[in-house]
């Protein structure tokens, strides 16, 4: 299910996602529109533009929000022109499960968007590459990411993005074990307790970044 | 209300007509009076009569609301009967025996005389404005009034004026105790009568002293006229062993109090009064000279067969040599008694300067200038001009005029035409090389500017281009300074507007961006993802598949580097959440760490949101480019109305005078929200930039 009040971009990433194989089942050009068809017929997961009529603010944040009142199992995948740290940090915070945030651009490449879109519908967490990138890149005040070896910066910022270890040895080419080593050698530089759950991951990671 | 309405009329037709009335009666009697023949003892009651009552009517036909000029009528009328009662009694006991009633009318001219006398008493204590000087002068009218009637009683009973007015027809009443009364009235009668005299010059001498400007004119005619009264009176007695000059003399008063009255603005009594001094005094001193020299010095020679011609031919010589001393000294006596305290020059110039030290308007300068002038060179009017030689205009005079609000001569004039009047003094007020205006001053007639005065005006009116060129400037700068005040709000406000205006096209022009380019270029990057799943399903060759790819990327950047354009021109954040937010995001994206602490409570004007947001931002680049610093702060607070937000690094400092062109754009901008920027950067201790905004 869509929600933008800019029909062109709306009508693309419906045939994109149908070429990907999704089904569309419906679109929306305002928070109302949208939470009307949720209650009709509630979707695996639904893709709202986070700047919507009337205000052009964050009224997607606030329909993400009654939709996860209505139907908690509907994955939310939030678009952005821009990414901001705080909306990432408040959405992971107020719906710790199947919810993503991700630039608009991340729409045009159609195979990690399309994983990005089933990941969220199965209540995974999804990151921005670009948010994760500039707050890794970030330098520090005693820095513990500066302990961090390249190769675990990179395994830190996929997994800031919300993937899985298996995920990560996908994207990586490298081993599970692999892996998890550089993830338990991550936590341990960072003082962090392992876990097995991502979006547990990723509120570690980001509450860390943030802090 | 149609009684009013008729009845206003009516009394006015009345109180227009009753002083004709009245004046005609009064000449009636004096001329009755005079057709019985002239009586020496008894003439100064018909002058009297005459000359109040003309001069009443006079005045009151001029100004009929004037008291003074019903006191003066109801003097001459009472004055009138008893002079014509006197005369037919006078006239009846010279024979005259066609006269009958006799006895009865010189009756009614013989005993009002004590009320009479206290009627004119009053009317010369209420001259010139036909009230008492003070109310404490009732208690003294009604002790008059008191003694008077009691008099006036006696006189009504028993004959006790008869013997002193040599009346010889009997009074009409017989009333016994005629001894004793007249034994009381020798006691009381003439002490009182004199008593009665002193009371009104007593007034006349207190209103002087404290009479000022035209009362105090008023007072001085009315002054000089009992003065010559009395001289009159006083050298009739000596030299004539007569009262008759004296008594000739006694319309003398009326007139001058009329005089005083009505044209008292036309006519300058001080230089009759100064010329009367100098003239009487040096008649006095030769008359003296002569006496001394031919009779007292002839007589210790033993010249005693009348005067010597050299004796008089000596005196007249010492006279001659001696007049021209004398009168100067005299005449400087008679100035400084007739025009008091009329400064000298060094005082005039005291005064001018005290003046203008104190400051004040300009007016009021103007106002004193011309005061001085006249007081120091003793004009009767004085006129001060300012501007150039085709243009002046006048700006004060003195006596100042009447009527503020209808003062002076208005529009321009020209000197020349200034040069004109007859007594006209006039002299140019020049000041480093320019004329400035002109003092006009005219003196009374028959006086002449003497050298002391010529000299002081010349003084006087070398300041007066001070006074002139100061109250110019001070015109001129207040002028200036109102001019640049009210350009300055304007400017501030037309800055503010701009500012305003940038920060409002900055918010479209990135929601245009957001809405429009944005929007687009998403869309075209998924028909470009399109057309790749296309290529790819139809087996397109990789060239192709390459080419697309490129495209794919290239689009990719330029979106990133729109986002970032857009976030430059105006960040969304700071629209959406507001300064707290926005300066979070500007930490985070700061390459340097930066500790951030800003709590506002709630959202401020946009304007200042936004001059606060780029004041950070410009802040922040600075200083990871130039201060070498390893930190950042960031903290903001608002209190008290103001947003003080404070950037502070540990980098190297030394930033003073070379703020950066973004960062002295932003000093401009705060300006024209009435806040302010300082940068505290002393070198090797860090930077610490504040800037400080009001926010209502």
């Amino acid at each position: 299910m869509l929600a933008d009040d800019a029909v062109l971009f709306r009508e693309g990433t419906a045939r994109v996602l149908s070429e990907a194989g999704f089904d569309v089942a419906g679109q929306a050009g305002n928070a109302a529109e949208l939470l009307d068809l949720v209650r009709r017929d509630p979707p695996a997961a639904a893709i709202i533009d986070i700047r919507m009529p009337p205000g052009q603010t964050a009224e997607g944040i606030q329909a993400a929000v009654e939709i996860r009142q209505i139907s908690p199992d509907v994955g939310l995948l939030l678009l952005s022109q821009h990414v901001e740290t705080h909306h990432a940090m408040r959405l992971i915070t107020e719906f710790q499960r199947g919810v993503g945030y991700l630039l608009k651009d991340r729409v045009s490449d159609l195979a990690t968007f399309a994983s990005d879109v089933r990941r969220v519908a199965n209540g995974d967490c999804v990151i921005d590459p670009e948010l994760v990138t500039r707050l890794i890149d970030k330098q520090r005040e005693g820095d513990p990411l500066a302990e961090l070896t390249e190769r675990e910066r990179t395994v830190l910022g996929l997994m800031a993005q919300g993937r899985s270890n298996s995920a990560l040895s996908t994207e990586l080419y490298v081993s599970g074990k692999t892996v998890e080593a550089h993830v338990r050698s991550i936590f341990t530089k960072l003082n962090l307790p392992p876990d097995a759950c991502d979006h547990r991951r990723v509120l570690a990671v980001l509450a860390f970044l943030r802090s | 209300m149609a009684g009013a309405d008729v009845a206003l009329p009516a009394a006015r037709r009345v109180m227009r007509v009753a002083p004709w009335a009245l004046g005609g009666l009064c000449a009636v009697l004096v001329v009755a009076g005079f057709s019985l023949g002239v009586e020496l003892s008894n003439l100064h009651n018909g002058l009297i009569a005459a000359a109040f009552t003309a001069v009443g009517v006079f005045v009151v036909a001029k100004r009929p609301g004037n008291r003074e000029g019903w006191l003066f009528i109801a003097t001459g009328l009472a004055h009138a009967v008893m002079f014509f009662g006197r005369q037919y009694g006078l006239s009846a006991g010279h024979g005259n025996d066609a006269l009958p009633g006799a006895e009865w009318v010189t009756w009614v001219g013989v005993w009002p005389l004590a009320l009479v006398l206290v009627l004119s008493g009053v009317t010369l204590m209420c001259f010139p404005d036909g009230r008492l000087p003070s109310p404490r002068w009732r208690l003294v009218v009604a002790a008059m009034v008191a003694a008077g009637a009691l008099l006036a009683l006696a006189s009504a009973l028993w004959p006790v004026e008869y013997a002193d007015d040599a009346l010889s027809v009997p009074h009409p009443l017989h009333v016994g105790g005629y001894e004793t009364a007249q034994r009381l009235w020798n006691l009381i009668g003439p002490s009182s009568y004199s008593l009665f005299q002193l009371a009104w010059v007593a007034a006349v001498v207190v209103r002087m002293r404290r009479a000022e400007g035209d009362e105090a004119r008023q007072l001085r005619w009315f002054a000089y006229a009992v003065a010559m009264g009395a001289a009159a009176m006083a050298v009739g007695l000596i030299a004539l062993r007569s009262p008759v000059p004296g008594v000739l003399a006694v319309p003398v008063i009326p007139l001058a109090a009329g005089i005083a009255i009505a044209k008292y603005r036309l006519y300058d009594i001080d230089p009759v009064i100064n010329k009367t001094l100098v003239v009487g005094t040096m008649a006095a001193i030769i008359t003296a000279g002569y006496v001394v020299m031919v009779v007292g010095v002839g007589r210790l020679i033993g010249v005693e067969a009348g005067p010597s011609p050299v004796l008089s031919l000596v005196a007249t010589a010492i006279v001659a040599i001696a007049f021209e001393p004398a009168r100067r000294r005299v005449q400087r006596v008679a100035d400084r008694l007739v025009y008091g305290d009329r400064p000298s020059p060094y005082e005039a110039l005291a005064r001018l300067s005290t003046q203008l030290s104190r400051g004040g308007r300009h007016a009021e300068l103007f106002a004193g200038l011309a005061s001085t002038v006249a007081d120091g060179v003793g004009a009767a009017e004085v006129t001060l001009w300012v501007g150039a030689d085709e243009q002046l205009v006048a700006v004060a005079s003195w006596p100042p005029p009447a009527d503020q609000r209808s003062q002076l001569v208005t529009g321009h004039t020209q000197l020349a035409a200034l040069q004109d009047g007859e007594r006209a003094h006039v002299r140019r007020i020049v000041h480093q090389g320019s004329m400035r205006g002109a003092v006009t001053l005219t003196k009374a007639p028959g006086e002449v500017l003497t050298n002391s005065e010529d000299r002081l005006l010349h003084d006087l009116v070398a300041q007066a281009g001070l006074v002139i060129d100061n109250a110019e400037l001070g015109v001129e700068l207040q002028h200036r300074l109102h001019e640049i005040s009210v350009q300055a709000a304007e400017l501030q406000a037309a800055a503010k507007r701009i500012v305003g205006a940038q920060y409002e096209a900055r918010r479209r022009i990135e929601r245009d961006l957001h809405d429009g380019a944005q929007q687009r270029l998403v869309t075209l990057a998924l028909s470009l993802q399109s057309v790749s799943e296309r290529a790819a399903a139809t087996g397109a060759d990789d060239d192709l598949a390459a080419k697309l790819a490129e495209a794919r990327h290239q689009l990719s950047q330029a979106l990133a580097e729109l986002r970032e354009m857009a976030r430059g021109i105006h960040p969304a954040i700071l629209t959406q959440e507001g300064l707290e937010a926005a300066v979070g995001f500007l930490a985070e994206r700061a390459p340097l760490p930066v500790r951030v602490d800003v709590r506002l409570q709630r959202r401020l004007p946009q304007d200042v949101e936004a001059t606060a947001y780029f004041v950070v931002s410009e802040a922040l680049t600075n200083a990871a480019k130039h201060s070498g610093a390893s930190s950042i702060a960031v903290a903001g607070r608002l209190r008290d109305g103001w947003l003080r937000i404070e950037v502070t690094d540990d980098g190297r400092g030394g930033a003073d005078g070379r703020l950066g062109s973004g960062l002295q754009g932003l000093v401009d901008r705060l300006a024209t929200l009435e806040g302010q920027l300082t940068v505290d950067s002393p070198a090797g201790g860090g930077t610490r930039l504040r800037a400080e905004i009001p926010c209502g």
